[in-house]
């Protein structure tokens, strides 16, 4: 008798595992290919980023009309969340899964919450602007509304950049890693820039239909984009599950943090991190001001100011990649970054004196130069000085430290800048005072960064540090083959039982 | 069928654990969307009210 059991399980088996989101065993060469799908996470967070702080910025106060204050305050709330991005990381590290995930369920959650935020926020805003009927609803209901659609997007947003970056890290060998540290900033600012015409033109005759389709448009592109990102990124591990499913002790964050804070520099690591990102991150949003005010630059000259500045971190990341895809070391590459920067911000304070718009340009120039490769070699530098197990936290530490010092960057600089100008004892404060002010603290905050990243060890790829906190991942035979320095583990067994198995 | 097989579920060859874990990411989902459909919808009849 013809045994259709067999014959259908027979022809399932085959076709099934096409449609299960997981790759079956871990590669030891990871295609371009698949690494470009991966950094498609890093498009949709630049499109969050420039709908929020870009897009949205305008809309809400131009036509909506909420209070300036109002907005600013929304606009910050995704801040909140970046501190939060070391729990995540730890969290994704120390992850219990049956399938031996860590990476795929924290970039799936994030998707979910980025796109949640995103389906509510054009109602939420509408309400917030009393548009309709809502002019007569209770205030707190689109206060609050607008409120949690922002904490979503941003608490998303920070999950799936450093979950996404663990992952990066965890797929390809330490040799790669530059490759695609480069991919992930030049994907981040493909995505904003795109985003950027992208939004500008479709609500250029704006319409509260046109938001709706414009945020909404944007939160089912995030959601697609992520899928297609994570899909069959992540090896399953049977082995690896086994491990996290006999663990017994529920991993404590303060013991690792610990752990990984007392490791080689990490903490000097993050303060270079820091300081270097609030001094670049204040220079954004005033570089165009100061052409205007100080220099008498036209609106469209000082649009290509920014083209100068972006150009010159492209230059940056390009000169940093192919460094260190010839196995440089990151470190001297970060403080050539600093060392770019400094004569950057005293070439743009001299421009204000002897009126040199040459002088300017040159300095924007260097300034972008020199945040390119300070933001690749620092990012690099983490990659490599992750110690196995620890790949989230250091990329979430990383990100929080980062994130939260390019969003007080921003804000500092407006604020030192109007503190100058309202300074009660001085009667009357010149032009380029003010900015004056700033671009020579951004000098001193690199001067400082730079004492404190020269006191640190400069390492080339290395695998015994590896070993420290090694001992919680499982023991393989010898015969499977170790991937990317122990990180990824091959599957111990077969994935998909043989169709002569099945009887 | 092999005795290895015996904890396995078909067609994906998935242990249950694991299968019940690809279920358990399906369904958080699902809620997810629920609460945010339902959101989306209060918060469009506050601006346009549809019931009356």
């Amino acid at each position: 008798m013809f045994d259709y059991r067999a014959f259908v399980y027979h022809r399932m088996a085959r076709i099934a595992p096409k449609y299960l989101p997981f790759a079956d065993v871990a590669t030891d060469e990871v295609p371009l290919s698949r690494l470009l799908r991966l950094s498609l996470f890093q498009v949709t967070v630049g499109m969050a980023l420039v709908l929020m702080a870009g897009t949205l910025n305008r809309v809400m106060i131009v036509e909506l009309g909420v209070p300036a204050s109002l907005v600013a305050g929304m606009l910050a709330l995704p801040l909140i969340f970046a501190p939060f991005r070391t729990l995540i990381g730890f969290k994704s590290d120390t992850f219990s899964s049956a399938l031996g995930w860590r990476r795929t369920p924290f970039i799936w959650k994030g998707s979910m919450w980025q796109f949640g935020g995103f389906a509510i926020m054009p109602f939420a805003l509408l309400v917030l602007s009393g548009y309709g009927e809502a002019i007569d609803a209770p205030r707190w209901i689109g206060l609050s509304s607008a409120a949690l659609s922002f904490l979503l997007v941003g608490a998303g947003m920070h999950m799936v950049q450093t979950v996404g970056l663990a992952l990066a890290t965890d797929l390809v060998k330490e040799e790669a890693q530059p490759r695609v540290v480069g991919l992930m900033y030049v994907m981040l600012l493909f995505g904003m820039v795109i985003a950027a015409f992208v939004f500008g033109a479709l609500l250029e005759n704006y319409t509260p239909g046109r938001l709706i389709q414009v945020i909404q448009g944007c939160a089912v592109l995030t959601l697609i984009l992520n899928c297609v990102a994570m899909w069959k990124q992540e090896a399953r591990d049977r082995s690896r599950a086994e491990v996290m499913f006999r663990r017994t002790v529920t991993p404590k964050f303060v013991d690792h943090w610990r752990q990984f804070i007392r490791y080689d520099g990490a903490l000097r690591l993050l303060i270079v991190i820091g300081l270097g990102t609030l001094a670049y991150g204040m220079v954004d949003v005033l570089l165009e001001p100061y052409g205007g005010q100080v220099l008498a630059m036209s609106v469209a000259d000082t649009t290509k100011l920014t083209a100068v500045l972006a150009g010159g971190t492209l230059v940056g990341f390009g000169y940093a990649s192919m460094t260190l895809g010839r196995n440089g070391a990151p470190l001297p590459l970060a403080r050539a970054g600093i060392v770019i920067g400094v004569p950057g911000f005293f070439a743009i304070i001299a421009a204000a004196f002897i009126g040199s718009i040459v002088f300017f340009v040159t300095g924007a120039f260097a300034i972008g130069v020199g945040a390119g490769l300070f933001g690749h070699g620092t990012l690099t530098a983490t990659m490599r000085r992750a110690p196995e197990g620890h790949v989230g936290l250091a990329l979430g530490a990383w990100g929080a430290v980062q994130a939260t010092a390019a969003g007080i960057g921003v804000a500092l600089g407006g604020i030192v800048r109007d503190i100058v100008l309202y300074l009660p004892f001085v009667s009357s404060v010149s032009d380029e005072t003010p900015y004056v002010v700033v671009f020579a603290i951004e000098a001193v905050l690199l001067v400082l960064a730079l004492i404190v990243a020269l006191s640190m060890r400069d390492k080339r790829i290395r695998t015994a540090n590896r070993e420290i906190v090694n001992s919680r991942t499982p023991k393989e035979p010898k015969n499977i083959k170790m991937m990317g320095k122990g990180r990824e583990y091959g599957s111990l067994h077969p994935t998909h039982p043989r169709p002569q198995e099945v009887s | 069928m092999n005795e290895s097989d015996l904890n396995k579920v078909w067609p994906t060859g998935l242990t249950l654990r694991e299968a019940e874990e690809v279920h358990s990411y399906l369904i958080d989902g699902t809620r997810v969307f629920g609460v945010i459909a339902l959101l989306a919808h209060i918060l469009v009849a506050v601006t346009t009210p549809w019931l009356g």
